[in-house]
């Protein structure tokens, strides 16, 4: 068998670069365990978040499927951060499980130059540092020119719950065992990392009255553009809490936990604590909250969002139990912790392929993110880079100010990690400019002329931009003087106008209401026009046009910002250029050469380089 | 590869002109062989060795020469210290055998550029380094030496610390709205930046003192035609700096001296006496005395005991309520109940106005001693930077603005007092948050 490209796994990582593969006219193959898991959500049964949200975002911008997956799954939509500023807005959609793996499968089975393949890789093949191809177990050679690895934490995958230990990278399903050595062979570091899931409950067994309803937003919001409205029926999540008597016990058997007993090394996540680490580092704490998701529209599980856990099964049992609503409740399946090989990112360029071999791309949680949202934007911008490879073209590296996805990628290859890396909005610097509602404008145009767009997906982003582009302007155009009129019009609206002012100016206050100015507005004929275009607009789309008058002045200065630091990062490093200079530390010339920065924006970020050092590498550039 | 990081410099590090000694400095790559060179034996690294210099036959100089080898140097480059007899024809004679071995002579403050760009000392110790060998007094030499051992840099450190605090807990609202905290309330956070914008405003009012001590300060002495201010600048200087005459009107031009009071280098400024005149040249000098007056650190108004205070006293007064009031010729009349009085040919009351400048100069004027102080524009300016952040942050967040924006006004705010104490990294919020909080679902 041969292909132009090969993608080892078919999470939410292989799912993406297969499919902007094949999109780009690629023969591409996705070799996965089993068919049926492709798309599986392995944790919780939800996409998005805070920052992870936008990461969805960007990835419908850029032509890749997980918005699109989402909104054929959501049987939940939620905003959070309804009540604070639109950049730091993040939306979430608890999903069928399911019907997200269903999903999936529809997409890529619709894309004619893809194969779905069943098997098992056990190493790499290459000719002298060249990749071309794989070798499956039974000794088959599928011959490819680009090979994408996105094997998630299936690389000597080990599971533990209690004292009990076994390989698998998932629940039920094998690890793979051999591929780690055959990176290893190809010089690359391997890590350990790890990673837990909580107990899953008989959704018969649960008693809902003694839990809090949480219900989404009255109108679920679409994550892709492509989507006009969510069919699937709207369901309830829950809220509840530990209780005392359960961290007693935690802390009776503590030595029985694997994280604690010493059988897990492997470092995990400190956003995602177990709940024996919850109760051990935060002891003053009474009880802690656990929400309690459907696993999907008529899935009979609850998945216990909040206490994952390695604790042995009666332990975790008597913990399920001291939760009020959950006094009865039967466990489906046992929480387990699950250590897993990963390769330092640090070993790749921003195009995620691995420095210093040919045709070889990894992405997803093999490079030591958690998060279904931060594998899948690697998975698509991989996919990208190994086709652009593939057809000659230019290579896609985004910028920190353009996309957190840019601020992922460039965190990972730059800084490398030592425990799960996941999304946060306080990672990325010009967070401001980062907002949901700009991801189109942002990247797009970037998408489009590579062609990574379906038809219709770029015509819908062209009129969208068109139109909160007029908009804009036409609500920017307003200028609100301070004189008798204006008093009367916005007094009557609850607020006070003393100077020269503007809609942007007037939407930081918090009594300025957009619905009564509006209203108001065009009841009276004042700046009907102006406003009038805005009512045009679909609800996202006001939403982006007020978020970015309101932001405008605060935008323009991170964009300064951003343009002073974008000279360092457009100043190349040649890839012959010499780190051994005089003035810097034989440690961080370590660094540079192993990490081999691009531009001297990249340099400036790794740790330990001094400001000084920066000065000296700048001299040397601008003399090369 | 070009660049002056790879080039040899040579420098005499002591003034020119005779003396017992003189040394001559020599940084870079080639610093070595051609000291080695001239003195024909290998240089052992930190050790002082006794060499003859000669170039080619002749010889220059029998010299110490000390050899620092990179990184651990002042420079952080191969660094050679030689210690000739203190005779400027020498030091030329080694400066041109050193040139004709490939250095070049170094610019103004080379040395000390090369130890920032090789990250031996931050921008704040290197301007402290100026400003230490710029030192005339013990008090100034002191600051200097507090900003060199980094009390400025950990003065904006410690404010960075608060600045730091409010963002990671902004941050963690921002970041995890979902747990069941209230990470830090608006009237928490407007508390705990109220303190840190007070304490980066006393900061930036360092800079007054700081400058002071630094550049030194000045004390205008007013009054009216022979009120006796020649008399006492030739007093306060220990010498007949100034002619005295009983003509009034003798001093015209402004005459300066500097002394040391209080530990400060202070200019003492003798300026022409203060009264209407058709005496174009003596206008001129009136005007220049008001002007001095008008920005002199310390102002000493003399009036004469015999005239009296008068309107030209009271002007001056009222522009320079600060002022010190000196009664003159003591001796000759009554003087007013507890005013300063002074008599120099009786050497009255002199102890006693020399304890009034020392004591304005130290409390009101210098840094005191053991404190940081800002003390030039870059400085300042970064502190201002800071403080206008987190003005801006106080106020967005008692206006009820977004977190987000206060967050963005607090984070240029770190970065300016970054500038002073070290860069801010998103890592460093995020560990203080999950240091603190139990946080994940």
């Amino acid at each position: 068998m041969r292909f132009d490209a090969l993608v080892i796994g078919g999470g939410h990582a292989g799912a993406e670069a297969a499919r902007a593969l094949a999109r780009g006219g690629m023969r591409t193959a996705l070799l996965t365990m089993a068919r049926d898991s492709v798309g599986r959500m392995s944790c919780n049964p939800a996409i998005g978040g805070l920052a992870k949200g936008n990461l969805v975002r960007e990835i419908d911008a850029l032509g890749g499927l997980m918005a699109e997956a989402t909104d054929a799954a959501g049987i939940q939509f939620r905003i959070l951060n309804r009540s604070r500023g639109p950049a730091v807005q993040g939306p979430r959609a608890q999903c069928d499980r399911d019907l997200y793996a269903a999903a999936v499968r529809n997409l890529l089975d619709a894309e004619p130059n893809l194969t779905i393949l069943e098997g098992l890789a056990s190493r790499l093949s290459s000719r002298a540092d060249r990749i071309t191809g794989i070798v499956l177990q039974d000794g088959t050679l599928i011959a490819a020119r680009a090979v994408l690895v996105t094997t998630g934490t299936f690389l000597r995958g080990l599971m533990h719950s209690g004292e009990q230990t076994r390989a698998g990278g998932r629940f039920g399903e094998p690890a793979a065992e051999s591929l780690s050595d055959s990176l290893r062979s190809l010089g690359l570091r391997l890590g350990r990392l790890k990673t837990g899931t909580p107990p899953r409950v008989l959704r018969s067994s649960a008693d809902f009255s003694r839990m809090q309803p949480q219900p989404g937003d009255e109108r679920p919001r679409p994550f892709s553009i492509d989507t006009d409205r969510i069919s699937l029926p709207q369901v309830l999540c829950w809220l509840t809490h530990t209780a005392p008597q359960a961290h007693e016990l935690i802390r009776a058997n503590l030595h029985r936990a694997p994280m604690y007993s010493g059988r897990i090394v492997a470092a995990g996540p400190r956003y995602c604590p177990s709940i024996e680490d919850k109760v051990v580092r935060f002891a003053e704490k009474e009880r802690h909250l656990v929400f309690v998701e459907p696993e999907g529209l008529d899935h009979p599980w609850l998945y216990l969002n909040g206490i994952s856990t390695s604790l042995p099964p009666d332990v975790q049992e008597g913990v399920v139990r001291s939760i009020p609503g959950l006094e009865n409740a039967e466990i489906a399946r046992w929480g387990y912790a699950v250590e897993y090989d990963f390769v330092n990112p640090d070993q790749l360029d921003p195009t995620l392929a691995v420095r210093g071999v040919e045709g070889l791309w990894l992405a997803g949680q093999i490079n030591g993110t958690s998060g279904y949202e931060e594998a899948a934007v690697q998975g698509l911008l991989a996919g990208i880079n190994a086709l652009e490879w593939l057809r000659g073209g230019e290579p896609l590296v985004l910028r920190r100010d353009q996309a957190y996805g840019a601020v992922l990628i460039d965190d990972l290859v730059t800084l490398g990690t030592e425990e799960p890396y996941r999304m946060f909005t306080s990672r990325a610097e010009h967070r401001l400019l980062l907002g949901c509602d700009s991801v189109y404008e942002r990247l797009s145009p970037l998408a489009a002329k590579r062609g990574l767009l379906s038809e219709e997906r770029r015509r819908r982003i062209e009129g969208r931009i068109e139109r909160m582009g007029r908009a804009r302007e036409a609500l920017g155009s307003i200028a609100i003087v301070p004189d008798r009129e204006s008093a009367a019009f916005f007094d009557a609206l609850g607020v006070t106008v003393a100077a020269q002012s503007s809609i942007g100016k007037l939407l930081q206050r918090p009594e300025f209401a957009w619905e009564a100015f509006a209203e108001a507005a065009l009841g009276c004929g004042r700046w009907a026009g102006e406003v009038g275009t805005a009512a045009a607009l679909g609800e996202e789309e006001l939403e982006g046009v007020l978020s970015a008058l309101r932001y405008a002045g605060y935008v323009e200065k991170q964009e300064r910002e951003a343009a002073a630091l974008r000279e360092a990062d457009e100043l190349r490093i040649p890839g012959e250029f010499r780190f051994e200079r005089p003035g810097l530390s034989r440690e961080i010339v370590e660094k540079l050469n192993a990490l081999r920065p691009r531009t001297l924006g990249q340099a400036s970020r790794i740790r330990g380089m001094t400001p000084a050092g920066i000065s000296i590498l700048r001299m040397h550039l601008r003399s090369v | 590869m070009s660049g002056r990081e790879r080039d040899t410099i040579v420098a005499p590090a002591t003034p020119l002109g005779r003396g017992a000694l003189a040394i001559v400095r020599i940084d870079g790559p080639e610093a070595v062989r051609i000291v080695e060179d001239l003195a024909g034996v290998e240089l052992e690294e930190r050790r002082a060795r006794v060499v003859r210099l000669r170039d080619g036959e002749e010889l220059l100089d029998e010299a110490v020469a000390v050899r620092w080898s990179a990184p651990r140097s002042y420079t952080g480059n191969d660094l050679v210290e030689v210690t000739l007899h203190g005779s400027p024809a020498l030091v030329e004679r080694l400066m041109g055998a050193a040139r004709a071995r490939g250095a070049r002579p170094a610019e103004a403050g080379e040395f000390t550029e090369r130890a920032v760009l090789n990250g031996r000392i931050d921008l704040v110790q290197a301007e402290a380094i100026g400003d230490l060998i710029a030192s005339r007094t013990a008090l100034q030499a002191k600051l200097a030496l507090a900003n060199l051992g980094g009390e400025l840099s950990r003065a904006a450190g410690a404010i960075r610390e608060i600045v730091l605090e409010v963002l990671s807990r902004l941050e963690a609202a921002l970041d995890f709205a979902e747990e069941d905290y209230e990470f830090i309330t608006r009237e928490e956070g407007e508390a705990l930046l109220a303190g840190a914008e007070g304490e980066i405003a006393s900061l930036e009012r360092t800079f007054a003192r700081g400058r002071a001590t630094t550049a030194g300060i000045t004390a205008v002495i007013v009054g009216r035609p022979n009120a006796g201010k020649s008399t006492l600048l030739n007093f306060l200087c220990g010498s007949e700096r100034a002619i005295v005459t009983p003509i009034p009107g003798t001093t015209r031009d402004l005459l300066r001296e500097t002394v040391e009071i209080g530990g400060l280098p202070v200019t003492l400024v003798d300026t022409a006496g203060l009264r209407s005149t058709g005496d174009a040249v003596e206008q001129i000098g009136i005007a220049r005395a008001r002007a001095a007056a008008a920005g002199g650190e310390i102002v000493l108004c003399l009036v004469d005991a015999v005239e009296g205070m008068g309107e030209s006293e009271r002007e001056v007064l009222e522009a320079r309520p600060d002022a010190i009031v000196v009664y003159t010729k003591a001796d000759l009349a009554e003087v007013p109940e507890g005013v300063l009085a002074i008599s120099v040919p009786e050497r009255r009351g002199l102890d006693e106005l020399l304890a009034r400048l020392d004591a304005k100069v130290r409390e009101e004027l210098a840094v005191p001693e053991g404190t940081a102080a800002v003390v030039n524009e870059r400085q300042r300016g970064a502190v201002a930077g800071a403080r206008e952040g987190v003005a801006a942050a106080r106020e967005a967040l008692r206006a009820g603005g977004g977190e987000e924006v206060v967050a963005a006004e607090l984070r240029s705010a770190a970065r300016a007092l970054g500038a002073l104490a070290g860069e801010i990294t998103t890592d460093e919020v995020l560990a203080r948050i999950f240091s603190k909080f139990c946080i994940g679902k």
